[in-house]
């Protein structure tokens, strides 16, 4: 066989997923709540699975004045805390000695050459390949100056002597806040890496039931004939979550809103997962394909009629949740009080292909609600009401096919049972599959999977370009009526810890539907 | 008839005609509790007195795979025919909420009868489910065709037989009567498998990958419990390589590999056995101006890797696999698959254990 430099033998077949590659890996805003609580013990997680390659190094980019030790104590204690596999001293320290500090301002271009001769040093240590994977986990105002900055040092182009070498960026959310910011943003990014060096996160898509999503439509059979307008009366997408503006929130959050914090991204990608579809194959760019259809396809709401029709915003009211007496929404910390962002958001999509036509998607995402869920659930036509309309009680609503993503994780088929007794009366009854229950190992958390898919240079489970734009073109024009001509469009209230605004029913309602009670 | 065999912590003793029906009660006098399956789950043993061990071990095991258990010992020295049951279920917390709980049919086989093991397995199964048998053991003439034939999968431990090469042999067997279907596992393959995630990992550095058609020494250190073990992670590395067996040392504790480069010299692969040594204690790859090493300390939970060149070594360390057969069984049932690499290295291996002789 002799030479192996193309391939490594061992690692053919190994695992049934590509091998992530030893790399360095830069923090931009190592000093933030998303480095210590998600991104370190991700990789502290991967490190205990064995899943994480040796030789991984580590670099926290902020402009605080640490030291490495003070940044690996910050990073050590938050691990202890949240940590999905608890704290072994013995692993954290093998990962926290391949663990270093960067201090630079973001603008400062000599910061950025240090950490050019810093990774150089590290490379040459490690003895050849200099893999580098930058995340840019700061504050979105500084996205520009990062990236820009990268090219500068020379640290985002192919090294002519380093071959086989590779440069990636992870880009945090949000990926803009319009589709001309997206489309600056993507500018940026893609003068900066290549498309295909560039993985924009929705970490969505990295929770297991959003990837379970393919698997149940495609891998088993008694769905997919019936995934389509033949069978399916609607579709309802719901984010609820049951916090407010805590931890001064507020002040980010009235900027963007519900429909650009959610939908835009984390909501459209799992409405495009269940409307694509087959993929050819399961390459990146072969989901992605079939994916950034999905967006394209969804029928514009570009006048201010077509918005009042089809899209529903509110705003809590101060309430009760969890038993705790809320503010309201314009009362919270940070949070304009003549704010008009809404805090809630409904919307009837309809995705315009042959699959699809006239099965509305009903999508609604609200702060402030009774609970924490996110989930999709399916509702597949009635039976012809034939053989059973005499029955006292008449036949019970059509079949629904939950998956839950959030938390809970699960799938659900609700399907009519005959109920005990002499007579004929049919109850809907649940098949329930719960993951937690099911498989007694907990899932990796999302960011796990998608840095070690980041390093094994795999991007199905990130956004390309294109569906970005595409989300922030059909986003942009609900915007652009509320904010515009449609000015008028009142902003629908209602009490905090209730199931949202009388007009969110209305939605549905006049339709001869109503939202899945969670 | 259990006399001398303990059966304490099987659960409550059932009339084997009753046991579906004891069940129903169970779950009847239980709301709390979720029972829970994605899989039915076989252990075999010819040795009774390990019944209420693998009870026990299937407590550990439901934590992570909620299955319907069936264990099954038979005494085949006994003089009579007989049969004895028992039911339980093994419950835990899941995430510290809910009490999810798996089923578990225990049966002592007394006295020496052919279809029986066949029968009590194919009486008592969650249809539909996945078949998981762990046979325990030597194969016996029970192993027969009218079994295995209908099993999904087939969990063995090669370390624990005293012929692995008749053992495998009929592994082989199995596998060609069921045209390829039945799938086979060996907890010896799966105590390697982090071994063979830390040198694929360390041969993506471009240092270890430069000096690979240069290698001229593999060793392996093993404890010779685990003799098995130690081959099949030979044979992997064998064929992976693309390297062949040439002939055995003159010491006999070894053998000369071809590499396969065109004038290259024989690599020397050089087994040590230690008493005192981790289950898999070492895998030194080493090439003139580069070692490549895995390392376990016996008691340690880490697998040590190291690169060394030029005078200075780079260390990581990693997970390593569990030793004990439960431990074993359970990162086995989490990977699944068809496990066709194992598949793949069996003629090496077979070459490697009947020239071991």
């Amino acid at each position: 066989m002799g030479e192996i430099g193309v391939s490594n033998p061992f690692s053919e077949d190994l695992v049934s997923r590509n091998l992530a590659e030893a790399c360095s890996v830069v923090i931009f805003g190592a000093t933030g709540d998303l480095t210590h609580r998600k991104l370190i013990p991700a990789l502290y997680n991967l490190a205990v699975d064995g899943e994480l390659p040796a030789g991984v190094k580590i670099l926290g980019f902020a402009r605080r004045d640490w030291s490495d030790e003070f940044f690996r104590e910050n990073l050590e204690k938050l691990n202890r805390e949240v940590s999905r596999t608890g704290h072994d001293d013995e692993i954290w320290e093998g990962l926290a000695a391949n663990v270093q500090y960067h201090q630079s301002e973001f603008q400062d271009e000599e910061g950025y050459q240090r950490l050019a001769e810093r990774l150089d040093a590290i490379d040459r240590e490690r003895g050849g390949k200099g893999n580098r994977l930058f995340y840019i986990a700061s504050a979105p105002e500084y996205f520009d100056d990062i990236l820009l900055n990268l090219k500068k040092a020379g640290l985002s182009q192919e090294r002519p002597d380093c071959e086989g070498c590779w440069s990636r960026v992870i880009v945090e959310k949000p990926f803009g806040t319009t589709l001309a910011t997206a489309q600056h943003l993507n500018e940026v990014v893609n003068g900066t890496f290549e498309e295909k060096d560039t993985y924009r996160i929705d970490h969505y898509l990295g929770k297991e039931t959003a990837q379970n999503i393919m698997v149940l439509r495609f891998a088993n059979a008694i769905f997919e004939p019936m995934w389509n307008k033949e069978h399916i009366d609607h579709v309802q997408i719901t984010c609820a979550e049951h916090l407010g503006m805590e931890g001064g929130r507020g002040g980010y959050y009235d900027k963007a809103g519900a429909l650009r914090d959610m939908v835009q991204n984390h909501l459209l990608q799992l409405l495009s997962l269940v409307a694509m579809e087959p993929p050819t194959d399961l390459t990146a760019d072969g989901v992605r394909d079939e994916k950034v259809k999905v967006i394209r396809s969804l029928r514009q709401w570009d006048t201010p009629e077509l918005v009042a029709e089809n899209v529903i915003r509110g705003q809590y009211l101060a309430g009760n949740v969890d038993g705790n007496e809320v503010p309201g929404y314009r009362e919270e910390e940070r949070v304009d009080p003549e704010s008009e962002t809404e805090s809630y958001v409904a919307l009837r999509c309809m995705v315009d292909t042959w699959r699809w036509s006239g099965v509305p998607f009903y999508v609604r995402m609200g702060k402030r609600l009774p609970k924490k869920a996110t989930e999709i659930s399916i509702h597949f036509k009635e039976t012809p009401s034939v053989l059973f309309n005499a029955t006292p009680g008449g036949v019970p609503a059509g079949n629904v096919l939950v998956i839950r993503i959030q938390p809970d994780e699960g799938i659900s088929l609700m399907m009519n049972s005959k109920l005990p007794g002499t007579t004929l009366r049919m109850e809907p009854v649940k098949m329930d599959f719960r993951y937690a229950s099911s498989f007694g190992k907990s899932s990796p958390e999302a960011y796990e999977r998608l840095l070690l898919d980041a390093m094994a240079g795999d991007a199905t489970l990130f956004a390309r370009r294109d569906e970005v734009e595409e989300a922030w073109r059909f986003i942009d024009k609900i915007h652009h009526a509320w904010a515009g001509e449609g000015k008028g469009i009142p902003i629908a209230e209602f009490p905090a810890g209730s199931w949202g605004p009388r007009e969110a029913d209305e939605l549905l309602a006049k339709d001869g539907r109503s939202w899945r009670r969670l | 008839m259990s006399a001398l065999i303990s059966t304490q912590g099987l659960g409550k003793p059932v009339e084997v005609t009753a046991i579906d029906r004891e069940f129903r009660k169970l779950w009847e006098a239980d709301d709390a509790s979720t029972n829970a399956s994605l899989m039915n789950f076989l252990v075999y043993t010819e040795e009774p007195e390990k019944l209420v061990k693998n009870s026990e071990a299937i407590q550990e095991l439901t934590r992570e795979h909620a299955c319907r258990a069936v264990l099954i010992a038979m005494d085949r020295e006994a003089s009579e025919l007989g049969i004895e049951a028992w039911i339980t279920a093994h419950c835990h917390l899941a995430h510290g909420k809910k009490s999810i709980c798996s089923e578990q049919i225990a049966f002592l086989l007394h006295g020496n009868s052919l279809g029986r093991l066949r029968n009590t397995v194919f009486a008592h199964l969650n249809s539909d489910l996945p078949l998981v048998f762990w046979w325990q053991g030597e194969f016996s003439d029970l192993f027969e065709e009218g079994l295995y034939r209908r099993l999904d999968r087939l969990i063995v431990d090669s370390s624990t037989w005293t012929d692995p090469i008749a053992g495998f042999r009929r592994l082989a067997e199995a596998r060609a009567d069921t045209q390829g279907r039945l799938v086979t596992q060996d907890l010896s393959w799966t105590r390697s498998y982090f071994y063979r995630l830390s040198l694929a990992r360390l041969f993506d550095d471009p240092i270890a990958q430069r000096h690979f058609s240069k290698i001229e020494t593999f060793r392996v250190t093993a404890h010779p419990a685990q003799r098995m073990a130690a081959l099949l992670l030979v044979a992997w590395v064998i064929t992976r390589a693309g390297w062949k067996l040439l002939s055995r040392l003159p010491d006999e504790r070894g053998w000369n590999l071809e590499s396969g480069e065109s004038g290259a010299a024989a690599i020397r692969l050089e087994f040590t056995w230690l008493e005192d040594a981790a289950p898999l204690a070492e895998l030194e790859i080493i090439a003139p101006d580069c070692t490549v090493r895995v390392s376990r300390e016996q008691g340690k939970s880490h697998l040590s890797q190291a690169i060394c060149t030029e005078g200075h070594c780079l260390d990581f360390s990693g997970p390593a696999d569990a030793d004990e057969p439960e431990g074993l069984m359970a990162s086995q049932l989490a990977r699944g698959g068809k496990n066709s690499l194992f598949r793949e290295i069996l003629p090496q291996f077979m070459k490697l254990l009947e020239g071991a002789g």
